[in-house]
């Protein structure tokens, strides 16, 4: 038995409030995400199979928010992720891929995820994952130096930075003036002492959301990862946005 | 006074040429709002050449060369081909926007080609990268990802296979 989640035609899915991702109604509700490479998984994450009403069979996979302190913001009610289908990503800090690959699922065909990671230990798994998933470019560089890696990677909509280093902010500030759009958007997770651990996490948080908003960043709202992170923040905005009321989209 | 911009593209490099640009002078937000529709961009920036790697493993080199600053004959060949003649003696009518100031100064070092890597040039190759398939006739919108793809895992594969007993750089 592989637990409660693999039960097919028990377990219904249905769609989440953010595009490409959806809820396993099961014993418990479970995050998921549609599997872009059905039959496999990538870390060893328990899948669900559901029949569709032609008969044919949809693969999700269970997203932990143990795990991923993006699925954790999700689950902690950021109002919109900008992460979707067709979206082009600069993800940083992608360590082994395990939320990179649930962010090409979201993503799906037509997006794309630029993954970047410098430590070589992790950034083999990413590669092995990313040879699997034709939508994740894996580039084992160093986020603090965006130069190095401009050759690899195109305009994107949104940039995730999880690179838990004290100077993030400004990384992913020199990150954005390479390859974030205007009017794009950005995901930073904040582990306070990883900043300062003298002062009070929400001290740390609205320091690094000052900073942010020193360079060209406007911060829209702040999830804090609790209960699946301790003093760790969400902060999710936009880049250069037009000085007129934002146009619909 | 031309302004020549390179770029460095997965799938080879590419210079244009800068219009207009005493108009708007050096101011970034002028260039911001200039390089942000595609329409007004293409009056701004003009593709002079696109020189396409001619294989993987040629692609491969350049990444490489590029990411250390460092010019390769090929890059060389393409800049001395396309670009103004620099004559000896006399002080060129033109400059190359790149994107890093390293390799700029070698390229400068070289070719005598003078060079400039400030936030104008940057937010004027933000530009480029924008609307770079556009800009270059003969690519489809799904070819430079698939050039991206291919030259990232050859860069990323060698980097973690040469450091395998490296121990992990870890800051702080």
């Amino acid at each position: 038995g592989r637990g409660g989640m693999k039960g097919g035609s028990k377990v219904l899915v249905e769609p989440h409030r953010h595009d490409g991702i959806f809820i396993a109604k099961g014993k418990e509700d479970a995050l998921v995400t549609r599997n872009l490479v059905p039959g496999e998984a990538v870390y060893n994450e328990k899948r669900v199979s559901v029949q569709n009403e032609d008969s044919t069979k949809t693969e999700y996979r269970i997203w932990n928010p143990f795990r991923s302190k993006l699925a954790a913001a999700v689950l902690g009610g950021v109002d919109n992720i900008w992460i979707k289908p067709g979206a082009k990503v600069l993800y940083l800090g992608a360590a082994s891929g395990t939320t990179v690959s649930h962010v090409s699922d979201i993503v799906g065909p037509t997006g794309v995820v630029y993954a970047v990671e410098f430590s070589h230990r992790s950034g083999r798994d990413l590669v092995n994952m990313a040879k699997k998933r034709t939508n994740v470019i894996p580039i084992i560089e160093d986020a603090r130096h965006p130069a190095k890696y401009r050759m690899l990677v195109g305009m994107v909509d949104v940039i995730f930075s999880d690179v838990a280093q004290p100077d993030q902010a400004r990384i992913l500030g020199l990150n954005a003036s390479y390859f974030l759009k205007a009017g794009g958007h950005f995901v930073i997770s904040i582990k306070a002492n990883c900043i300062d651990s003298t002062v009070p996490a929400e001290a740390v948080f609205q320091s690094e959301v000052n900073k942010l908003k020193a360079d060209q960043f406007k911060p829209f709202e702040q999830v804090t990862l609790e209960p699946f992170e301790r003093d760790h923040a969400c902060v999710v905005g936009g880049y250069r946005m037009p000085k007129k009321k934002k146009d619909a989209e | 006074m031309a302004l020549f911009l390179l770029f460095e593209a997965a799938n080879g490099y590419a210079l244009f040429e800068a219009h207009g640009i005493d108009e708007i002078g050096q101011n970034t937000e002028a260039v911001r709002n200039s390089v942000t529709d595609l329409n007004r961009f293409g009056k701004v920036v003009k593709l002079r050449s696109f020189n396409p790697f001619t294989s993987a493993l040629d692609a491969l080199e350049q990444v490489n060369a590029v990411t250390e600053g460092v010019m390769t004959d090929e890059l060389r060949t393409v800049l001395e081909t396309n670009l103004p003649k620099v004559k000896e003696g006399k002080k060129p009518k033109f400059s190359l926007g790149v994107a890093e100031s390293k390799l700029g100064s070698q390229i400068h070092d070289v070719t005598k080609i003078p060079c400039q890597c400030n936030e104008f040039v940057g937010e004027l190759l933000r530009g480029v990268r924008q609307h770079f398939v556009d800009s270059v006739g003969d690519l489809k919108p799904g070819d430079l990802i698939k050039a991206q793809l291919g030259l990232s895992h050859s860069y990323s594969r060698a980097k973690v296979k040469f450091n395998v007993n490296r121990v992990d750089n870890m800051v702080i």
